[in-house]
């Protein structure tokens, strides 16, 4: 047995009953499929394998400083069970694959390659890869569609990009032995089918839920000189998180020329991301005006299903727009030139402000992570609402029905490995690359990836189980009010689901430099920046094909 | 007499038949028709007019290179031994006309074609419509603007190096050091650059200038959030890495210099500056100007800097016009008009460039 796997368990506690019923499950496999070369702790073929759970849950802890790439291969090696039950050693010995997908903060494929090294040893396989910042991504994929040039066999991807990979015919349907394995029963609901599907097939291994939350600083909401300070100046209410944009807005603008309670610094309240993030920025305004924009029962909110028109300069998208605008000389000073990796990573992570919208990344990232020093004081909900919302039927603001009306913002809809069409004419190429798809989506590697910095967050029912999640280190209160917001997002009722439109980040990105200028004062108004906007969609929309959008929105929005 | 020593060059006698010339022209003709048949059938399918069923380039560029031989084989069948002299010249200049006249054009097709990555239409010609479009940008013209003032600074980058090449050509201390030392940034990525000083180093919490610039007295410093203060360390970051680069080129210019003009100029009584100023600097003019025409070509180029900082921000203040490219190309992948603005980009730096050559020779070179 390696030392390392022996600590580990040693650190699950396991006992020696649940030791021998795994040497027993390794001495079963090692009959089945020659010869074992495993780790000791190898009971992983039974999905809930309560064990291995642990096991993995404490590599290396959290609280103990950032996982590194020995802790991925450690993890990677003991989550191999299932593979060892389906595939021979060295089986895929010549196969060679290759695999595009994202270097983020130095994550993903960085774990990715991590997982995957023991599964390389045992199948023989050899994967190359290619690595992309995220903002070089939607490039590079449409150039490779476009330009008939698709160089990878297994892919890291946005549900978004559905219609422009697998609406093109080019990705490889999921077998029905990695649906079982990766137990896609399991995917929490807003990221079932048709998530993952197109035309009826399946083709994702889904690795992460996306939703944006909101993260605030709970030490700023219970600081008693700023709960005195607020009364002072004729606030109304109490002195406590904001749950409507227009509370996050009062707040902010209160903070300013206060002290920070963990730095003694200067206090910030939101931080908005005004600059643009290869189109990802986007997101970060769709934060401020889902509240404003998506009525309960209507599912349309960023275009006119009928015609495609954009909706980005009605009057709830420009009151989004307007509220950014005027926070901005309350925000830190350089805040024009931060982009969302910045307000999360560089900023409210750092210690800088008390409110920031964002994937759940910064909530995992908190505890786990060694630039983080806000671990203790971070608290979680999901987006601000709005005590009115634009009916864009009526054409007027009408009053929330339950006093304030919420829209979680599901951007992105997670990440997903996917395997393209070019593995399909090799039996075992395309056995080997569905292989290395369901380990990485496998569901005991998934509730380590959600638990430490990865780039990937819950996505599955399974991981909502709050004593796994406090046996891994977290506080209980802390995991619990973390849990809520993500899984509260993606259960919400009146959720914004990103469409699956061909182009859709051209869309965002336009949309970014126009507010770029918007934020810089190039424009009259946030009304005429908002106008600016909805004319370079009608045009983006003409160029890609309005009729082709029209059809695939709908689709997208379920009608 | 030029009769004879022609007749001295040529070894065969070259008595070409009718009959042999007939089937030089027809491989030659006949070859070309090839070629433009199929590149005719090529581009009909490329713009959806007819289909053809080729995969891809392959057959136009088989049937260029069966004319290119036939052309080069013709010339020895038409004209004998005049023609084997062509050879040495031919396949060169064909060579060039395929990796880079066809590229060009093939530039041009696309900058004159509706097309977007996320099509699922393909390209296809649009006429004039990208001009058009071009014509109403305005982060294009914003961006434009925004070169004229970054090239404007090359005046300054100029002064600049001049100053420490007269400091690293005059008898100092560890002057190699000095001369390896002030090369350094030149030899530095200029995305390293930008992490280093416009991430790191400028970043208004943690960054040591910024600190600097508080404990001076700047309450809240900021290098990026005002328009022209975010030009302004744009500029100052690219002036730093490259200003190395013409201090050499001048250096090297000051030690061709011969001693004797300034030890004249000295015994005939001129003083330091009136020495730099009648004798040095004329003297240092032709080296001056090509190394500011080559950093205006290096300056026009500039993007890394403003992508990895500012992304051209705030509102457009630092854009260049090679980073609205990137940007129109890269996030939007429209590939049609991203390449009719660097086509017309091209067709600005060349002209822009010529007519400074031209002043700059008829400066040099007066005519009276």
């Amino acid at each position: 047995m390696k030392t390392d796997v022996y600590q580990a368990i040693m650190r699950a506690q396991m006992s020696r009953r649940k030791l021998l019923q795994g040497a027993a499950a390794t001495g079963a496999t090692a009959a089945m499929g020659g010869v074992f070369t495993g780790a000791g702790v190898q009971p992983a073929y039974a999905a809930d394998n309560e064990a291995l759970r642990k096991a993995i849950l404490k590599i290396p802890g959290v609280g103990k400083g950032s996982p590194t790439d020995a802790d991925w291969q450690k993890v990677g090696e003991m989550c191999l069970g299932p593979t060892k039950a389906r595939i021979k050693p060295g089986e895929f010995k010549g196969v060679k694959l290759t695999f595009m997908g994202l270097n983020n903060q130095n994550q993903h494929d960085f774990l990715f390659r991590g997982f995957l090294k023991p599964w390389q040893e045992y199948t023989g396989a050899e994967i190359s890869w290619i690595d992309l910042a995220q903002a070089d991504y939607n490039a590079r994929l449409q150039q490779s569609i476009a330009t008939k040039t698709v160089d990878f066999d297994m892919l890291e991807m946005g549900a978004p990009f559905e219609g422009d990979t697998a609406g093109k015919g080019l990705l490889s349907e999921m077998p029905d032995w990695v649906k079982k394995e990766v137990d896609i029963e399991d995917y929490v609901a807003y990221l079932q089918a048709p998530v993952g599907t197109w035309d009826g097939k399946t083709y994702r291994v889904t690795v992460d839920g996306d939703c944006h939350n909101f993260n605030y600083r709970a030490d700023y909401f219970t600081d008693k000189d700023l709960a005195k300070a607020w009364k002072a100046e004729g606030h109304k209410g109490e002195w406590k998180a904001p749950r409507t944009w227009a509370e996050v807005q009062e707040v902010s603008k209160f903070l300013k020329g206060k002290k920070d309670p963990l730095s003694g610094g200067q206090a910030y309240g939101y931080l908005d991301p005004y600059k643009g993030w290869g189109g990802f920025g986007f997101y970060f305004l769709e934060d401020r005006a889902t509240a404003y924009v998506k009525m309960p029962g209507d599912p349309v909110w960023l275009f006119e299903p009928e015609t495609m028109k954009p909706l980005v300069n009605n009057p709830g998208w420009v009151r989004a727009i307007q509220e950014a605008m005027d926070l901005r000389s309350f925000e830190p000073t350089d805040q024009i030139n931060a982009d969302p990796g910045t307000t999360a990573f560089q900023q409210f992570l750092a210690g800088t402000g008390s409110m920031v919208t964002w994937w759940g990344d910064v909530g995992q990232d908190a505890n786990t992570s060694d630039s983080s020093v806000v671990g203790k004081v971070a608290a979680f909900d999901i987006l601000p609402g709005s005590e009115d919302v634009y009916d864009r039927k009526a054409g007027k603001w009408v009053k929330a029905k339950d006093g304030i009306n919420f829209a979680p913002n599901c951007a992105y809809l997670g990440w997903g490995v996917y395997v393209t069409k070019r593995v399909d004419g090799d039996a075992l190429k395309h056995k080997a690359a569905w292989s290395a798809a369901a380990h990485l989506g496998g569901k005991d590697l998934s509730l380590w990836t959600v638990m430490y910095p990865s780039g990937f967050q819950v996505h599955r029912k399974s991981h909502s189980n709050i004593d796994e999640w406090v046996y891994a280190g977290y506080d209980r209160d802390y995991i619990t009010n973390y849990l809520a917001s993500q899984f509260g997002s993606y259960s919400h009722p009146n959720r914004t689901v990103e469409p699956r439109i061909p182009g859709i980040f051209q869309y965002y990105s336009v949309a970014e430099d126009e507010l770029a200028k918007g934020y810089a004062g190039h424009y009259k108004s946030a009304q005429e920046t908002a106008d600016a906007i909805a004319a370079a969609w009608e045009k983006l929309t003409d160029q890609i094909g309005r009729e082709n959008q029209i059809k695939l929105y709908k689709a997208s929005l379920g009608m | 007499m030029a009769d004879i020593s022609e007749r001295l060059h040529v070894v065969t006698g070259d008595a070409i038949s009718a009959r042999r010339r007939l089937f030089g022209r027809g491989m030659i003709w006949g070859s070309f028709a090839v070629l433009a048949i199929v590149a005719a059938l090529q581009f009909a399918q490329s713009y959806n007019l007819m289909k053809v069923g080729f995969a891809n380039w392959r057959p136009t560029l088989y049937a260029y290179a069966f004319w290119a031989v036939c052309l080069c084989w013709g010339q020895v069948v038409l004209r004998g031994e005049q023609g084997k002299r062509v050879l040495f010249v031919l396949p060169a200049a064909l060579f060039t006309v395929a990796m880079v006249v066809f590229p060009l054009l093939f530039g041009l097709s696309i900058a004159f074609s509706d097309w977007n990555l996320a099509s699922s239409e393909g390209p296809h010609f649009n006429g004039l419509a990208n001009v058009r479009q071009m014509w109403g940008d305005t982060f294009f013209w914003n961006a434009l603007l925004n070169m004229v003032y970054y090239v404007l600074a090359i005046a300054v980058e100029y002064a600049i190096a001049f100053g420490l090449a007269l400091l690293l050509a005059a008898d100092i201390r560890a002057r190699k050091f000095f001369r390896v030392s002030f090369l350094l940034p030149l030899m530095l990525s200029p995305v390293a650059v930008s992490w280093m000083i416009g991430k790191s180093m400028l970043e208004i919490r943690f960054g040591p200038i910024a600190h600097l610039a508080r404990y001076l007295g700047w309450e809240n410093p900021s290098f990026f959030g005002s328009p022209w203060v975010a030009r302004a360390a744009i500029e100052a970051m690219d002036a730093w890495t490259f200003i190395p680069f013409m201090m050499i080129m001048i250096l090297a210019g000051l030690q061709a210099i011969p001693r004797e003009l300034q030890e004249a100029a000295r015994v005939d009584g001129a003083s330091g500056w009136k020495s730099f100023w009648e004798v040095t600097f004329p003297l240092m003019l032709p080296v001056s100007l090509t190394a500011v025409l080559i950093r205006i070509i290096f300056k026009l180029k500039l993007a890394d800097i403003i992508i990895t900082v500012t992304s051209g921000g705030p509102g457009g203040a630092t854009d260049s016009v090679t980073s609205y490219i990137y940007r129109v190309y890269r996030d939007r992948s429209n590939v049609g008009y991203g390449t009719l603005l660097a086509m017309f980009y091209l067709v600005i730096i060349v002209a822009a460039m010529t007519v400074l050559m031209k002043l700059v020779d008829r400066w040099m070179n007066p005519r009276y």
